[in-house]
């Protein structure tokens, strides 16, 4: 659950890739109202005492209207959805996780975060990190680290590192015990904010169990 | 002789008010609970343990809600205030529900044995032969977008079963999340944090509630100067009564106040005279002052209910100095010692029947009402003795003429019993009562709901609403014993009876429960937990899962720990401290319920459940209170039966029998009365029945012991000695707390009604001139 922060938190930053304004400061927000980002993801989780990563791909659907899709197609069938009203995981169809924001008040928190910056306020992100940016605006990165007193219960990470041009191509998420995730994106896109009535009934089950 | 009895009787008064100073220097010890007020359930000590045991932990509870728009300002204020509670000493607080301590104590007692720990549902699964599910669970969370808390507990559980089982531990509370190792929950727009402590010492013991009070204040004063705008809420059997005690002894002064101004009124409104109030309050004085220097010595303490009754004493008390008083009037009678003799023989028969009265009161096993009987008894006693041996040395007061026009009005009540037409009248009201009484008494009915007797305080209420709404339903006040030969027995109990309990739950009835079989699973269980492991779960997905996972294949032959999870284990490892709570004794352990609607549909359930009980401590009182309606109304028939064979003795057969009627038809009616305007019996009612009969048969015996030359002065002590008895008894009748005020309506119209009736007394005596 808890790295349920960060990985939201690498999906925002793709779907707000930050421009790169003129001044030499990232800006965000490159989704215009209406419209939503697709792509395809490949997540390579280091664990520790595992020899190898384990390897997820899949796509997913970054909506502002209806929230964020998750759709792990390879090795398994997982999906994951999330928005203001919480997170629900179904494996092979069969709900494997529900998290109602109600009972997880950092979820909201979350939310504010994902609101943030998706209109582009980088401020709501250095409430809890220090930002440090370079690169220009093709080719930038970012590097995150959690403040001292930040919330180490909640987010036991020491550093995620983000990548990317036009759009996020690359999120690292390193964790306390050493673990880590490598998320890249591919094949990304701005489309109508329009989910298939697949990915809508998908949404309907965060409310409704 | 009289003067040394005198001087003996003024050293004991001496001695009392000796003692009753020195108590209250120390600080009287205050009683405030209904329970005190109970006696003990002897024929069953072990439920007596429990209830104790759980009552206690729960009454001992608070909660409060510390609530902000802000959540940095909610958490701010709620450290703020839980550290303010707890240096005040009236609180302990319950430090951090499930921070990551609890929690890695909570893991370390449980990971030795997770070969044998199983989620229900994951225990179902296995059950129904769905491994593959568990199995795939597992994987998602592996693979998933959110990820695991601990990678290395995947390497050893590639199943994940232990936080499954980790997750599911039914903890208190368990709705709550926890954000940053506080219990949080938003509602209204606003973060809440919850803090939970325990009062530190008796919630029923005055001081410990004015303590408890007063540190909530101050803490949430301090906390909202620092954050305005921050709402606290708080729940707690402690405030409940505190409000209930603070109501209780309000009203115990006002109608003190009343009581003793209105008497004060009375008197000095008949006799022109202080010197009469003085003599007057002489006696009630050295009765209530040895009254409870008496109860103070013999039950070490005193209950607010005892001391409500006491100032209703001071009605009683009253009588005898109004008796000897009225002789001031008396032409016949010009100096104290004829004063005296006048009506010693009618105060002192007065107070047998009286005493007699009590003393079946006293015989009632109710540890306050012993009290209430002692502190009445020993009181009226006082005020008799000091009436008889002080009175007539202390007695000043020449012969009063002002009293004609009184007495001419007492003197035309006589005679409207002694006219043809008077006794027409008298006739015809009294068949008017017997019709309206008899109609009456096809109405009586009983409810003897504690839940309707009590005034609870409705802002209290209200606030205990809001936090429900906010932190879900809170622990029940009733719970479920099981008592079985061991530990291990009782376990398996709890397993059969949490399969009865699942569809309570999904059908509402219930939104949860906690048992100890939950925490440590029996041996029985822990054994067959590891059968399905290896069977419907190891045996055929193991080496896939690890492969999937890639993992390298299980090295053969490792062997397991296979120690078997105890009950003393879990104790002893204090990780779950909530668990001794519910572990009273070998065997006998407790189920908490939450949020419990439906009591029947959950009792239903329970029946063919050996060693299996729903306790329902409310319900029990109920039951209890009547169990002793019906005793005190027992009771009531055996203060009439001591009583009259005494007034036989004394009057024989016709007059004695005329001198039982307006009392007993007092008791008998006021019920009945009461039945009329639908007001349903109680044992409060029954109890007020035990004091009619006495006082009545007291005006009765007044009456009766009269000669006919003195009727109008006794009609006059009489009619004085009700209506002080009505201000006192009768002001109970608006008392806020229903048992209070019913026991004050029945009074008011049993004494109206013996008043009323207790010239019949005399009608025996009237034709001898």
């Amino acid at each position: 659950m808890k790295r349920l922060l960060s990985i939201l938190l690498a999906a925002l930053l793709s779907a707000a890739a930050p421009a790169w304004a003129a001044d030499g400061t990232v800006t965000a927000g490159i989704l215009k109202p209406g419209e939503a980002l697709r792509g395809k993801f490949l997540q390579e989780r280091r664990l520790q005492g595992f020899d190898a990563p384990l390897k997820t791909e899949g796509s997913y659907l970054l909506s502002p209207a209806s929230g964020l899709l998750w759709r792990a197609e390879k090795p398994f069938a997982v999906v994951t959805m999330i928005n203001g009203d919480g997170l629900v995981q179904l494996a092979n169809g069969q709900e494997t996780l529900r998290l109602p924001a109600a009972r997880l008040p950092f979820l909201s928190r979350l939310f504010a975060v994902f609101e943030g910056a998706l209109l582009g306020d980088w401020r709501k992100l250095s409430d809890q990190f220090t930002v440090a940016q370079s690169g220009n605006e093709r080719d930038w990165t970012l590097a995150l680290t959690p403040l001292k007193n930040g919330d180490a219960e909640v987010m036991p990470i020491s550093r995620i590192n983000v990548s990317g041009g036009r759009f996020v191509q690359k999120v690292e998420i390193v964790r306390v015990n050493g673990d880590s995730d490598r998320i890249t994106f591919s094949d990304q896109t701005v489309v109508q904010d329009k989910p298939t009535p697949d990915e809508i009934q998908l949404f309907s089950k965060v409310k409704t169990p | 002789m009289r003067r040394t009895a005198a001087l003996i009787w003024l050293a004991l008064v001496c001695l009392s008010a000796g003692y009753v100073g020195y108590q209250a220097v120390n600080g009287i010890a205050l009683r405030t609970d209904l329970t005190a007020l109970l006696p003990r359930d002897e024929r069953d000590p072990i439920l007596q343990k429990v209830n104790d045991a759980v009552s206690s932990s729960l009454s001992r509870r608070a909660v409060f809600l510390v609530g902000h728009a802000e959540r940095a300002k909610a958490r701010q204020g709620a450290a703020s205030v839980s550290q303010a509670l707890a240096a005040s000493g009236a609180f302990s607080i319950e430090r951090d529900a499930l921070n990551a301590e609890r929690l890695k104590r909570v893991g370390a007692l449980y990971w030795p044995h997770r070969g044998a720990l199983l989620s229900n549902a994951d225990r179902a699964a296995l059950q129904a032969d769905q491994g593959e599910a568990v199995a795939t669970r597992a994987l998602s969370q592996a693979y998933g977008f959110v990820g695991l808390s601990d990678s290395r507990l995947l390497v050893e559980d590639p199943f994940l079963l232990f936080p499954a089982f980790m997750s599911h531990l039914p903890f208190p509370m368990s709705r709550l999340s926890v954000d940053d190792g506080m219990l949080s929950a938003h509602a209204q727009g606003m973060t809440w944090i919850l803090v939970t402590g325990l009062v530190g010492g008796d919630p029923y013991d005055l001081a410990v509630q004015e303590a408890a009070v007063a540190a909530y204040d101050t803490a949430v004063a301090a906390a909202q100067a620092q954050a305005p705008g921050l709402a606290v809420k708080h729940l707690g059997a402690v405030f409940f009564a505190f409000q209930a005690a603070r109501a209780s002894l309000d009203e115990a002064r006002i109608l003190a106040f009343t009581a003793a101004a209105g008497t004060i009124l009375l008197v000095v409104c008949v006799f022109r005279r202080l010197s009469v109030l003085w003599l007057n309050l002489l006696a009630v004085g050295t009765g209530l002052l040895v009254g409870l220097a008496a109860s103070l010595a013999i039950f070490g303490e005193i209950h607010v209910a005892s001391l409500l009754f006491g100032t209703s004493l001071i009605g009683i008390a009253v009588d005898y100095a109004l008796q000897y008083s009225v002789g001031f009037f008396d032409g016949d009678a010009p100096d104290p010692a004829r004063r005296l003799s006048h009506v010693l023989s009618g105060i002192s028969l007065g107070l047998l029947c009286t005493l007699i009265g009590y003393i079946a009161l006293m015989l009632a096993p109710f540890p306050g009402l012993r009290q209430i009987a002692v502190f009445s008894a020993i009181g009226l006693g006082a005020a008799f003795a000091s009436v008889v041996l002080w009175f007539p040395r202390l007695d000043r007061t020449p012969m009063l003429h002002h009293g004609r026009p009184v007495l001419g009005a007492m003197a035309a009540l006589w005679r409207v019993w002694e006219t043809p037409v008077g006794r027409r009248a008298v006739a015809a009201i009294l068949v008017a009562l017997a019709i309206a009484g008899t109609a009456g008494l096809t109405r009586l009915h009983a409810n003897d709901d504690v839940r309707s007797m009590q005034s609870l305080s409705k802002p209290l209420l209200r606030e205990q609403e809001e936090v429900r709404d906010i932190i879900g339903a809170t622990v029940s006040p009733q719970f479920i014993l099981v008592r079985a030969g061991s530990d291990d027995a009782a376990l398996r109990t709890e397993e059969e009876l949490a399969v009865r309990l699942a569809p309570l739950v999904t059908d509402g009835a219930l939104s949860g429960f906690q048992t100890p079989a939950a925490f440590v699973p029996s041996p029985e269980r822990q054994a067959e937990n590891r059968r399905l492991i290896r069977d419907r779960l190891e045996a055929p997905f193991l080496a896939r899962q690890r492969a999937a996972l890639g993992l390298a294949p299980a090295p053969p032959g490792v062997e397991r720990d296979d120690t078997v999870l105890t009950l003393d284990d879990a104790l002893g490892s204090g990780a779950v401290p909530f668990l001794s709570q519910l572990i009273i004794a070998p065997g006998v352990h407790v189920v908490m319920l939450e949020g419990l609607t439906d009591a029947d549909a959950l009792r239903a359930t329970l029946a063919s459940l050996p060693g299996v009980r729903l306790v329902d401590p409310t319900g029990d009182f109920s039951a209890l209170l009547s169990k002793y309606r019906h005793q005190a109304l027992w009771q009531l028939a055996l203060t009439a039966a001591l009583v009259a064979p005494v007034l036989l003795w004394r009057y024989g057969w016709r007059r004695g029998v005329l001198v039982l009627v307006p009392s007993v038809a007092a008791v008998v009616l006021t019920p009945a009365l009461l039945a009329l305007i639908g007001q349903a019996m109680t044992f409060f009612h029954a109890m007020a029945l035990v004091l009619v009969l006495a006082i009545g048969v007291d005006y009765a015996v007044f009456c009766a012991e009269s000669s006919h030359a003195r009727r109008p002065l006794t009609m006059l002590a009489i009619l004085l000695a009700a209506m002080t008895t009505t201000l006192s008894f009768g002001l109970l009748a608006f008392s806020r707390a229903h048992a209070v005020h019913v026991f004050g309506l029945t009074v008011l119209i049993g004494i109206t009604l013996a008043f009323l009736l207790a010239p019949l007394a005399a009608a025996g005596r009237a034709r001898k001139p």
